[in-house]
């Protein structure tokens, strides 16, 4: 059944491998994916360790409800102390990797110690082995699944990888699955780099017992139903995420020229509809319907006629907006060039913007990158330096180090112009307007990331008894709401409420598009709480499985507190309570944050929490999550 | 099985056909197929395209306005940096 | 009517849903090799195709079964089997141009699609309209509208080239 998958601890300096079953009250404390790894993180890491260094751990997880009748259940997680922040490193990536993984016997990888040469882990009914990784050693991210594949004279191996960036140990470099399915965010891909661990494959034909099988099958149909009938659904499985970046950059609530402004007007050759006109095509992860993924084949230039999917919204803004570019080009080319290279668009993209303003300001000259003429707008500066920092080259060297280790090397107060929380730049998103968005981004676990808890149906300016319905259920609140984005009033929880979504759904495996992020009417808790019965047998009621996502929440605060994050580690760049909005619809125009009301927002955000005006969890705030004797070591 | 959950109760307030004004968040219903659409409540127009036949979405402003701001801002960075 | 289940290779999105409702309804479990349907994938050039059993009319399976445990049911225009019959040569497995059946070493029989006794759950699941389960004399209705629009398209184009 779904819950005897195993747990198997791999030692890459020794090549020990065991393998234990999960207890099931360790299951009902943390379900799996993010939630277990997050506790496997904190008991496995001890504290102030090198993230590169082999006392590091990489864990590599697949959630709960994965390869099952959930829709979209297709969600793999990659933990590790992150070599970019310093504090929790996670990324959660869709595709075809993590069923197959479960499928081979496994959910859960602790893998420890560094090889002394490249190697690949090949995980086969029930077995592992690390088998020997030179021919795969310097290839891209497509290159290295085809060779694995051809090694293993199986077409349906599924493979995740790190590529070229994450051998040089960039330290936002991505894990990979598949042509473009990326696991980014906080430099997994440097982690398994500085392993020797290029890559992952797996193969499995071991039985998922489902525990109510016909009940599950008239579930997931209806459940897909609501997922397809969504508005939401429908424009992405038409546009793409890309509608994303249309819908925001129309308001004016994205970063242009890195933060100097909040719209890219003018931009009909970039938006949806436009890029839409490349694309051949839907795909999409295992078991979804709403196939999000666009496939296109590059049309013109040095990679003419390269097929590639997406490009995604987040993609848009790192090769668009942020360098301030408006060729679709560009944008087609740089989603290929880092799915290739394994690097994380958003950090490459503000990287690059970030560079540009100084190069702007003077702070960087042609000196510094070698004749490259880094202004805005410049397409194929932008290019060239993703080729750069993926191979660690000139000023592609000092940008493949993250903003606050890049900051210092360049000086001259270049930290002023970076755009990022906690040393991972933001997205390319503008929260100036928006408390609850920049809340968010703020206090998010692994930094200035969209993807731990953004509110983002706060834009659809929902009514107020619609957002009290969501926000209200499964632990009552009846605190202040407001359907106006700009307000301050209610957000905090709305924010606390959406960590809770996230993490939950993380643990479980299911795709964020599937709830309540960009939908209101979206499953969350309570149809988890009925898909965990039909599939795994387990009961759990929707107030269950948010404890569990609270539980999980603290022990991620407590690993960061533990290497040192104190309360000045929520806050935003000066930028956004300085320097206000010039352009957009009027609503947005000349907004700063308020630097009272913000704080005020981020006491109410920790008394949600039960964290004390530190930031820190109170002890009856662990005691009720039964986590206030961690570590504890049961796993 | 058959209880409803609140994503489904939020549901049947689904307006088809329709989306909300950008500008003053009214939900407006632009005729099928229309290519742009002035908000009849802030008067706002909008640039509107459809994903699917009976599914209207804003694809941007109409930009003249937009521009002269930007364009200002950016000015206005220069001056201040002489 | 008779009916029959109609694969679009265009419209599939390779996410094998089908693979896992099949074996879900037939066996009880999330295993792809128990189910009676495979998306073949060639992943790293975005091509995906549905493969499944096409109930062929001469069925090639029917033919080499040396115990006429396949048959045909004319009724469902499906090739049935009994299992009471089979005893697991594989032939038909041989046979199969389509590589359409195969066998469930869980259970230990050979495995294809019997159409889910007149309701594949497959094309209820599908709604990207990759599968569909129709009339048999509308099997080619859609195709045949879509490609003749595309011509319509070219001759409109065509005739508005040469006429000004």
């Amino acid at each position: 059944m779904a819950l005897n998958r195993k747990i198997a601890y791999i030692n890459l300096t020794t090549g020990e491998i065991e393998t234990k079953p999960i207890p099931l009250e360790i299951r009902k404390m943390f379900l799996g994916g993010r939630g277990l790894d997050m506790y496997l993180m904190y008991n496995h890491i001890k504290p102030g360790i090198d993230p590169l260094g082999p006392d590091n751990v990489a864990l590599v997880s697949a959630g709960l409800l994965v390869g099952t009748l959930a829709s979209a259940s297709a969600r793999t997680h990659v933990a590790g102390k992150s070599p970019l922040t310093g504090f929790v490193g996670s990324t959660n990536m869709g595709g075809f990797f993590a069923p197959e993984m479960r499928w081979a016997g496994f959910d859960h990888l602790v893998i420890k110690g560094k090889a002394e040469k490249p190697v690949y882990l090949w995980i086969h009914n029930g077995e592992i082995e690390i088998r020997d990784g030179s021919s795969i050693w310097g290839k891209t991210v497509q290159e290295t699944q085809e060779i694995i594949r051809e090694e293993l004279g199986d077409s349906d191996v599924k493979i995740l990888t790190i590529g070229i960036a994450g051998e040089n140990l960039v330290r936002y470099a991505n894990v990979m699955t598949e042509l473009k399915n990326a696991g980014g965010r906080s430099g997994m891909g440097a982690l398994l780099g500085s392993k020797n661990l290029k890559a992952i494959a797996a193969r499995g034909t071991m039985d998922i017992k489902i525990a109510h099988p016909s009940e599950a099958l008239e579930y997931n149909r209806k459940i897909i139903r609501q997922i397809t009938s969504a508005k939401v659904s429908q424009t992405q499985g038409r546009l793409g995420t890309n509608f994303i970046w249309g819908a925001t950059n129309t308001q004016g609530l994205v970063r242009v020229r890195n933060f100097q402004l909040n719209q890219l007007e003018d931009s009909d050759d970039i938006e949806p509809e436009k890029l839409d006109e490349f694309n051949i095509g839907m795909t999409g992860c295992f078991g979804c319907q709403v196939h999000c993924r666009g496939k296109y084949i590059i049309p013109s230039g040095p990679y003419a006629g390269v097929y590639a999917e997406g490009p995604e919204y987040t993609s848009i803004g790192a090769w668009a907006g942020e360098p301030g570019c408006r060729n679709p080009l560009t944008i087609l080319v740089g989603n290929h060039l880092v799915n290739s290279y394994g690097l994380d668009t958003l950090e490459t993209g503000s990287m690059i913007a970030w560079a540009m303003e100084l190069y702007e300001e003077g702070i960087l000259t042609s000196k510094d990158t070698d004749g490259l003429d880094l202004r805005f707008g410049n397409d194929e500066a932008v290019i060239e330096m993703v080729h750069r920092i993926a191979n660690r080259k000139g000023l592609g060297d000092i940008l493949a180090e993250g903003p606050l280790r890049a900051a210092k090397k360049i000086g001259k107060n270049s930290i002023k112009y970076s755009i990022q929380v906690k040393g991972m730049s933001n997205l390319h998103s503008d929260e100036r307007p928006t408390p609850a968005l920049a809340l968010g981004i703020a206090t998010g676990s692994r930094g200035s990331d969209h993807l731990r808890s953004r509110p983002a149906i706060d834009l659809y300016h929902l009514p107020e008894p619609v957002l009290r319905k969501i926000y209200s259920q499964p632990v009552p609140y009846d605190g202040p709401l407001s359907s106006d984005y700009r307000d301050y009033e209610g957000k905090p929880w709305q924010v606390f409420w959406h960590e809770m979504c996230y993490e939950a759904v993380d643990c479980l495996g299911i795709c964020k598009y599937h709830t309540t992020f960009l939908g209101a009417t979206l499953p969350n808790f309570e149809e988890w709480s009925k898909l965990l019965y039909y599939n795994t047998g387990l009961e759990m009621s929707p107030l269950d499985i948010w404890t569990v996502a609270e539980r999980c929440y603290n022990i991620e605060r407590l690993f960061n507190i533990r290497e040192g994050l104190t309360r000045k580690d929520d806050w935003l760049s000066d930028r956004y309570f300085d320097e206000p909005t010039t352009v957009g619809i009027p609503g947005v125009r000349n907004k700063t944050l308020d630097r009272e009301k913000f704080k005020k927002m981020i006491d109410e955000y920790y008394e949600h929490h039960g964290w004390d005006e530190n930031g820190v969890p109170r002890p009856e705030t662990l005691r009720r999550l039964g986590i206030d004797k961690e570590p504890s070591h049961m796993l | 099985m058959n209880q409803e959950t609140t994503s489904e109760s939020i549901a049947k307030g689904r307006t088809l056909g329709a989306f909300r004004c950008l500008n003053c968040f009214v939900r407006i219903s632009p005729p099928k197929g229309a290519t742009t659409y002035k908000c009849p409540h802030c008067g706002f127009e909008w640039r509107v395209s459809w994903p699917l036949p009976d599914l209207p979405r804003i694809r941007g402003p109409v930009w003249e306005v937009n521009r002269r701001l930007a364009e200002e801002a950016i000015a206005k960075k220069k001056k201040g940096k002489k | 009517m008779q009916k029959m289940l109609v694969v679009d290779y265009e419209k599939c999105t390779g996410c094998r849903l089908c693979e896992l409702v099949c074996a879900v309804k037939h066996e009880g479990v999330s295993n792809p090799l128990r189910a009676r349907i495979h998306i073949v994938k060639w992943e790293m050039k975005g091509i995906m195709v549905p493969m499944i059993c096409n109930q062929c009319e001469s069925a090639p399976c029917i033919s080499v079964c040396p115990t006429n445990a396949r048959t045909r049911d004319e009724e469902q225009r499906k090739v049935n089997v009994d299992y009471d019959k089979c005893i697991g040569c594989k032939m038909c497995i041989v046979a199969c141009p389509f590589g359409a059946v195969s066998f469930d070493p869980f259970a230990s029989r050979i495995i294809s699609c019997d159409l889910c006794d007149g309701d594949p759950r497959c094309a209820d699941f599908c709604e990207t309209g990759a599968l569909r389960y129709v009339e048999a004399s509308q099997s080619n209705k859609q195709r045949q509208r879509e490609a003749a629009e595309k011509l319509y398209e070219s001759m409109r184009k065509f005739t508005a080239a040469y006429t000004g």
